[in-house]
C-alpha cells in the first residue's frame, strides 16, 4: 500500500461510513508490503492500525479508583435547591426596592443592544403614556422564589408615583408572563381587560422566533394595549399623575415631546371638528349656489334716450380696431387708436 | 366717442364729425346704401374650419341668453385694399338686418365684431342701447383676448376668448346700471343749453327764498 492510499484510509475512516450507502470492503494488507514499509522505519496511520499499546503509553491500572476530594455537606445542600430558582445574589435587585429603570435584568440576561432597545422604547412609552411600563426579566425556565409574593410586591413598590404596568417575562417563554397593574389602576381596569392585553401581547410574542424578538414584539403590544386602557380610564391616570420614577438610563425622546406639545393642538382640533365639517359644508353649498344662481342669471341694461350721431340709425359706437398683422405689434402698442392712415405699417 | 375716420372724439349728437365732416352718408357712398341681410354669424372669408363654426354659434347663443335685450354678430370678410374697417363696421351695424336675430331686438341692441383675415384687423362697433354702458377701452381690452390666437389664424378660439370676456364686462355694466343707473344716464344726456342753467340757477335762489320765509312765518 502506498502513502496515498492510508491518507485515504485516514479520512474514511474519519468520516464515518453514510447510512445506507453500501461500502466497499476495507483494504488488506498484503503481508509483503506491510514488510517492506515496516523494514523502511515509518508506515503512515501504522499507529492508528495497530493493536500494540503506543510508545511511551502506560496502561492504565484496571479497578484503581480515582482520588476526588468528597463533597462537603453545603455543596450536598445546595445540589439540593434546584437549579431553575433565581439565585439569591440576585433577590435584592429584583425584588428589594421600586426599579431605577424599566427594564429589570440584573442577570443580564438580554445582551447590551436589547438591553439599551428595550429601555430605549420604555422610556419613550413613559415619555408618551401616563402609566409606565416595567418589565422583570427572568430566564425562560427560572422560578420566582416562594418567599417572593408578586401581587404584595407590586403594591409596595408601585403605589406612590405614576401608574404603572408591571410584568414578569420569561425569556423565550413568552406564555409564562404575568402582568400586573399598580393599585391606582387595579380598580379602573378589570381583570378580564388584564386578561385580554397579556394574551394579545404574548399572542403577538408568538409571532417571533427568537427571544429578543419575542420580548420586543410583546412590549409592543403592551404599550398598544396600555393606550387603550388610557383611553378607558379617560384621564383619571392622568389626574392621579405623580412625581417620575428617576430613569436609570436616558434616551431622546424628542418624538414624543413633540408628540405632547402637539397633543393640546390636536385634542382642540378634535374638539372643532364638527362644527369646522359643518361650516366647510355649508361654505360650499353656498359657493355652488352663488355659481348656479350666477349661472342661471339673466342680466339686464336699463335702456336710455340716447341722440343719433353721424346719421347712423342704430349705431355709432365705434369701438376699437385691433390688428394682428404681426407679433412684433402686441396690443399693449395698439392701445391709442390713431386713423389707419397715421398708423405706421 | 369717436369718428369713425378721424378717430377723433366727437360731442354725442353731432350729425356729422366736427373734424372731418364724417357722417353715414360718407360710408353709404363707399359701401351701398341698401339694407344687407346677413346671419348672426357670417363667415364670407371663410376662416372658421368645421366644428368650428357650431362652438362660436354657441357662444353667441350663451350671450343672448344671459342678456336677453342684446345679440351679438360676427362679420368675417376680405375688405380690400382701400376699406376701413372702423368706417365698414359702423356702416355694416346701421344698414344690416339679421335674419337668425329675434325682431325683438333691433341693432340698436347689437354688438358687431368684424374680422378681416386679409388685412389681419378686427373691430368692434355697438348700437346707442349699448352706448352709456361700453367704453372704447372695454372693446379694446376685449379685441386682445383674441390677438394671440388670431396671430396663428385661430380664429374661433380667439373669438371665443373675445365674446367670453365681453360677457364678463357686460355683467359687470349690467351689475353697476342696476345700482347707479344715473351715473350712465348722464353719459348719454343731451348737453345742457344755457337756458337750462340760468333755469337752474334761478330755481336754486327761489328754494333758498323760500326757506329763508319760513321762519318769519313760524315767528
Amino acid at each position: 500500500m502506498r502513502a496515498w492510499q492510508a491518507g485515504a484510509l485516514i479520512c474514511r475512516l474519519l468520516a464515518g461510513a453514510a447510512p445506507g450507502v453500501v461500502e466497499p470492503g476495507l483494504p488488506i494488507w498484503n503481508e509483503g508490503e506491510r514488510a517492506g514499509l515496516v523494514a523502511s522505519g515509518w508506515m503512515a496511520g501504522g499507529l492508528l492500525l495497530t493493536e500494540e499499546p503506543a510508545p511511551n503509553e502506560t496502561e492504565p491500572a484496571a479497578g484503581q479508583a480515582l482520588d476526588v476530594a468528597q463533597p462537603s455537606a453545603e455543596e450536598i445542600a445546595e445540589a439540593e435547591i434546584p437549579s431553575n430558582e433565581i439565585p439569591e445574589k440576585f433577590w435584592p435587585a429584583y425584588f428589594e426596592q421600586r426599579p431605577q429603570s424599566y427594564v429589570v435584568d440584573p442577570q443580564g440576561l438580554l445582551s447590551s443592544v436589547d438591553y439599551r432597545d428595550r429601555l430605549g422604547f420604555l422610556d419613550y412609552h413613559a415619555g408618551d403614556s401616563t402609566i409606565d411600563l416595567f418589565v422583570y426579566v427572568f430566564r425562560g425556565d427560572q422560578e420566582i422564589p416562594g418567599e417572593v409574593r408578586e401581587e404584595e410586591l407590586v403594591e409596595r413598590f408601585f403605589s406612590a408615583g405614576r401608574p404603572a404596568a408591571v410584568m414578569y417575562y420569561y425569556l423565550g417563554a413568552p406564555q409564562r408572563s404575568v402582568l400586573y397593574l399598580s393599585p391606582s389602576l387595579t380598580d379602573a381596569v378589570s381583570a378580564a381587560e388584564q386578561r385580554r392585553a397579556l394574551e394579545s401581547s404574548v399572542m403577538q410574542a408568538f409571532e417571533k422566533v427568537d427571544p429578543s424578538g419575542q420580548i420586543e414584539a410583546l412590549l409592543v403590544q403592551m404599550s398598544i394595549r396600555i393606550y387603550w386602557m388610557e383611553r378607558m380610564l379617560g384621564g383619571v391616570a392622568a389626574a392621579e399623575e405623580m412625581p417620575v420614577a428617576v430613569h436609570a438610563a436616558k434616551v431622546p425622546v424628542t418624538t414624543s415631546l413633540m408628540n405632547e406639545r402637539l397633543r393640546p393642538l390636536m385634542e382642540s382640533a378634535r374638539r372643532f371638528t364638527l362644527p369646522a365639517a359643518v361650516m366647510a359644508a355649508t361654505l360650499g353649498l353656498a359657493c355652488a349656489l352663488s355659481w348656479w344662481t350666477r349661472r342661471r342669471a339673466r342680466y339686464r341694461f336699463p335702456e336710455f334716450e340716447v341722440e343719433p350721431r353721424l346719421g347712423g340709425a342704430h349705431a355709432a359706437g365705434v369701438g376699437a380696431v385691433i390688428s394682428f398683422a404681426s407679433a412684433a405689434l402686441p396690443p399693449a402698442s395698439q392701445r391709442d387708436q390713431v386713423p389707419d392712415y397715421l398708423r405706421r405699417a | 366717442m369717436k369718428c369713425p375716420r378721424c378717430v377723433q372724439r366727437i360731442h354725442r349728437a353731432a350729425a356729422s364729425c366736427p373734424q372731418c365732416g364724417f357722417s353715414i352718408e360718407d360710408a353709404d357712398g363707399r359701401f351701398g346704401e341698401e339694407e344687407v341681410r346677413l346671419r348672426r354669424l357670417t363667415d364670407s372669408a371663410g376662416i372658421f374650419r368645421r366644428g368650428e363654426r357650431e362652438r362660436v354659434e354657441a357662444a353667441l347663443e350663451r350671450l343672448s341668453r344671459r342678456f336677453p335685450q342684446i345679440f351679438v354678430a360676427v362679420y368675417t370678410g376680405a375688405l380690400g385694399e382701400v376699406a376701413n374697417i372702423r368706417q365698414f363696421g359702423f356702416w355694416l351695424l346701421n344698414r344690416s338686418a339679421f335674419e337668425d336675430v329675434p325682431v325683438d331686438k333691433p341693432n340698436e341692441a347689437g354688438i358687431l365684431i368684424t374680422i378681416d383675415p386679409e388685412s389681419k384687423a378686427a373691430g368692434m362697433v355697438f348700437g346707442y342701447l349699448l352706448d352709456p354702458f361700453l367704453e372704447e377701452s372695454d372693446t379694446f381690452e376685449c379685441l386682445s383676448r383674441g390677438h394671440a390666437h388670431w396671430l396663428e389664424e385661430r380664429y374661433a378660439e380667439g373669438l371665443i376668448k373675445v365674446l367670453a370676456h365681453l360677457e364678463g364686462i357686460l355683467c359687470k355694466r349690467s351689475r353697476q346700471a342696476r345700482r347707479d343707473p344715473e351715473y350712465f344716464q348722464r353719459k348719454v344726456l343731451p348737453p345742457a343749453m344755457m337756458g337750462d342753467l340760468v333755469r337752474r340757477i334761478r330755481a336754486g335762489h327761489r328754494n333758498a327764498a323760500v326757506e329763508s320765509a319760513i321762519p318769519e312765518v313760524a315767528r
